[in-house]
């Protein structure tokens, strides 16, 4: 391969830094004038970080797991998502501190007299919350750690011991992953309404967390190549794989959801269609049916075709969609249980994209900054780059 | 996709330096000569069973569903049990062929057309059961709509009649996408044959393929596209049959994972059927170079994740049964852990969660005798699976007057029997009479079938 390590431009961490405080000064202000507000959003703005970060480190196991070499050459790309993932550890103390006012259940008054969340509260209860996310949180460390150091390791002698020692890790990592991953979407998104509970939430929220991961994979990709920082030999074709398996993905978020929706809808239980009643309310209509048509319907019909999946270009454009929808999916999850009857965008929800996209940029460049941004030496390399339809 | 040691190399899928010629022999051999003492044998057991099946369904038909176990409360038993059973096992064959095919997993050549063709059958045994839990299978005709004198129409809003839908759309495209695979086989077979009668049959049955570079090409665009569809339509099937409970309001049906959990189990099940078979056949036609111990650890891996994802779903039955807080949700499930049938929960849950935990071993996955144990465990734990969740839920109503027990009868075991005869008969002719493995694609996977030339880049 003719990779040749080029830096990426320091405009990365300068407009990335610029949005960044941008963002965490509309975030101040929000805590001073609406905290509670400002707790929905940074719960928003981090459960799109886990997203990023922790979907693309599911996504680098998963490389190893199924032994896939199309994958290869943007394997780093995704360990420099991924490392979002330390960064969550320092981000989840703000949310602590708002526990009180994002969950129903921690109010200890509220729970005594609630004969449901009494019953819940061996689960649902403060301590046992902040070990369970400190527990997510240090697996998904630790494996970040373990599987980008063999991978960067292999960098400087191609050993194929380390492709083997991460396969092993991954498939240890698989079944915690997804524990943890159902730990996470029933903790800090189903307990925002906490007399709410759907069996097959965890296996959404999965879902849409691996789409955005694919989304930023393939986003970044389409702009390095562009800039010149991948191999030449890096064709259409792989990129049309990764087009194909977030087109896949999503498909597969789209029928989740869909599962969801028709079995309680059709069973017209109290006890949860409440949940999509409030999703249904005022304005909130018109954010459900954005999110059947933007997440799925257009995406759907635009990717189905084989042509525009090899087309960099249109990727380039539909990877951003995609990381919106899935922006738009968690808002729609979350922010029920604060406005209701009607959805709300004020000026404090501003701080969303413009921290998202400003720590995504500082982080993944200062992470880039000490890696080649291709697996030079990986084993498979070879026949990745070689991939052909 | 399989690689070696290195990482650098796929492993060959066919083991050993095999001659296309040698393939084809192989292949066709079973369709050639006459069947050994054997496959009488097999062939007597099997359609013995199905005949024991037909006499207890004549008997039901003559005297009524009266003869079954089936009570009040529990209205739905073995009928429906096998009916579930039966789609399950289709689910492995599209699987293999369609999905596995999207996702370029060539290690699938040398099992999807057996696979498939178990697809196919599957269904039709399946295809029984709905037809006669009905009672009087000589009306169901009705439940196609048609504008009629009657003025009858069906319950479009029942997701019994969208099994009817999806359940027929599912094998009449699982049928095309079989046969036109089978094209370039049976053109094999019209020119290798002998017999002026096999010549006519196969003629007919390849339609006029000379295996022509316009024929290839118009043939590998279908395939695709036909895996495309085959794709949705394969978890549209068993999400519908999920929906059967799941819309209801039963406690243990009424659960949102439902859907992705079925297929699933689904997969889980096809593939411990399809491994069960394919054990034996590539020991009975001498296959075990194209069927190879590398194809069935694969088997085993999915066997694993797949019985992990049922597991998954077990537990968070268990879990929102209990966060629910709702007392309803939770004494269901401690009755099925713990209650009049738990022994059939506790098969359920250590033939499918348990056991298969042991693939985790290199080891046992590439032991092939363990693993057809594991295998036939897989088919009784699916099998008790549906028992459990229909069974334990309808005799645990919501009035506990109406409380019962449900006891199987002879008829019963008799039409489980049946059943497993017609598959079993079907898949011996099938075996006898068309070729087993894809001929023309198994060729594309051996050593020295890739293209010689290493593309450099400059």
């Amino acid at each position: 391969m003719d990779y040749i390590k080029k830096q990426l431009p320091d405009s990365l961490t300068k407009t990335g830094g610029i949005m960044l405080a941008v963002g965490v000064l509309i975030l101040i202000m929000a805590f001073i004038f609406t905290p509670q507000r400002a707790f929905f959003d940074y719960l928003w703005i981090y459960l799109f970080l886990v997203s990023i970060g922790v979907g693309s480190l599911a996504l680098v196991a998963l490389e190893y797991l199924v032994g896939a070499t199309w994958s290869t050459p943007f394997r780093r790309i995704t360990e420099i998502l991924a490392s979002m993932t330390p960064v969550l550890i320092i981000l989840a103390i703000p949310l602590f501190f708002g526990m009180h006012d994002l969950f129903h259940w921690t109010h200890a008054e509220v729970v005594e007299n609630d004969a449901i969340l009494t019953a819940k509260s061996p689960y649902l209860n403060v301590e046992f919350f902040i070990a369970r996310t400190a527990f997510c949180l240090l697996l998904w460390v630790m494996f970040y750690f373990l599987l980008t150091r063999n991978s960067e390791k292999q960098d400087l002698d191609g050993d194929p011991k380390f492709t083997k020692r991460n396969v092993t890790l991954s498939t240890i990592f698989a079944p915690l992953f997804v524990v943890t991953i159902t730990i996470a979407a029933i903790d800090w998104a189903m307990s925002l309404e906490p007399h709410w509970f759907s069996t097959i939430f965890g296996v959404y929220y999965f879902a849409g967390t691996i789409v955005a991961a694919l989304a930023a994979t393939t986003y970044a990709s389409v702009k390095l190549k562009e800039g010149g920082y991948l191999d030449k030999a890096l064709g259409n074709d792989s990129f049309y794989s990764l087009g194909t398996l977030m087109f896949g993905f999503n498909v597969f978020w789209a029928y989740i959801a869909f599962s969801q929706f028709i079995l309680i809808w059709y069973a017209d239980l109290p006890e949860e269609t409440f949940w999509l009643i409030h999703r249904w309310e005022g304005s909130w209509k018109f954010v459900s049916l954005a999110l059947l048509f933007f997440h799925f319907v257009f995406p759907f019909l635009i990717l189905v075709g084989r042509n525009i999946k090899t087309n960099i270009q249109a990727l380039k454009w539909m990877a951003p969609w995609m990381l919106v929808a899935h922006a738009l999916d968690l808002y729609w999850l979350i922010f029920p249980t604060l406005f209701r009857g009607n959805a709300s965008f004020g000026w404090q929800e501003l701080s969303f994209p413009l921290i998202v996209i400003g720590l995504t940029m500082v982080v993944f460049k200062m992470s880039a900054n000490k890696k080649n941004l291709m697996a030079i030496k990986d084993p498979k390399m070879e026949m990745g780059l070689d991939f052909h339809l | 996709m399989s690689l070696d040691a290195t990482y650098t190399r796929e492993i060959p899928l066919v083991e050993g330096k095999t001659s296309f010629k040698e393939i084809d022999d192989v292949i066709a051999r079973p369709t050639e000569t006459k069947p050994n003492i054997k496959w009488f044998i097999a062939i007597g057991i099997s359609s013995t069973a199905l005949l024991t099946g037909a006499v207890c369904l004549g008997l039901t038909f003559w005297y009524g569903i009266g003869l079954w176990g089936n009570n009040q409360p529990v209205g739905w038993a073995f009928d429906i049990i096998n009916f579930v059973f039966w789609i399950g096992i289709g689910h492995a064959g599209t699987l293999i062929s369609a999905i596995l095919f999207l996702f370029r997993q060539k290690w699938r050549t040398g099992i999807a057309r057996f696979a498939e063709g178990m697809t196919i059958f599957a269904v039709m045994t399946a295809g029984i059961f709905p037809a006669i839990h009905t009672g009087r299978p000589w009306l169901d005709g009705y439940l196609v709509p048609y504008p009629n004198q009657h003025g009858l129409w069906v319950n479009f809003t029942s997701p019994l009649l969208w099994d009817v839908f999806a359940v027929s759309t599912y094998f009449t495209v699982s049928f095309v996408f079989w046969f036109i695979g089978l094209i370039p086989d049976f053109a094999t077979l019209r020119d290798r044959t002998t017999s002026g009668i096999k010549k006519a049959i196969y003629t007919a049955l390849s339609l006029g393929w000379r295996g022509s570079n316009r024929h290839w090409q118009h043939y590998e665009r279908v395939y695709l596209i036909l895996a495309g569809l085959s794709t949705p339509l394969v978890l549209s099937v068993h999400t519908i049959v999920s929906f059967d409970f799941a819309v209801s309001v039963i406690p243990g049906w009424h659960t949102t994972i439902f859907p992705p959990y079925f297929v699933a189990g689904a997969i889980f099940s096809g593939f411990g059927m399809v491994s069960t078979v394919l054990i034996i056949v590539r020991k009975v036609f001498d296959m075990e170079h194209i069927i190879t111990v590398n194809t069935l650890e694969k088997m085993n891996k999915i066997l694993l994740a797949t019985g992990t994802m049922v597991g998954y779903a077990y537990a968070m039955e268990f879990f929102i049964a209990w966060y629910s807080g709702n007392p309803i949700e939770q004494f269901t499930f401690i009755n099925r852990a713990f209650g009049p049938y738990s022994w059939a929960y506790w098969i359920m849950f250590s033939c499918n969660v348990f056991f298969p935990q042991l693939f985790w071993f290199k080891k046992i996955r590439r032991n092939i005798p363990l693993t057809f144990v594991l295998v036939l465990l897989v088919n009784v734990g699916m099998w008790f699976e549906r028992y459990v969740i229909i069974v334990t839920s309808l005799t645990r109503d919501y009035l506990p007057s109406s409380w019962g027990m449900y006891f199987p009868t002879m008829y019963d075991f008799g039409i489980l029997l049946g059943s497993f005869g017609l598959f079993f008969t079907l898949v011996l002719l099938f075996a006898k009479t068309m070729p087993v493995v894809a001929m023309s694609e198994i060729k594309a996977v051996t050593e020295g079938a890739q293209p010689s030339h290493k593309h450099k880049h400059e």
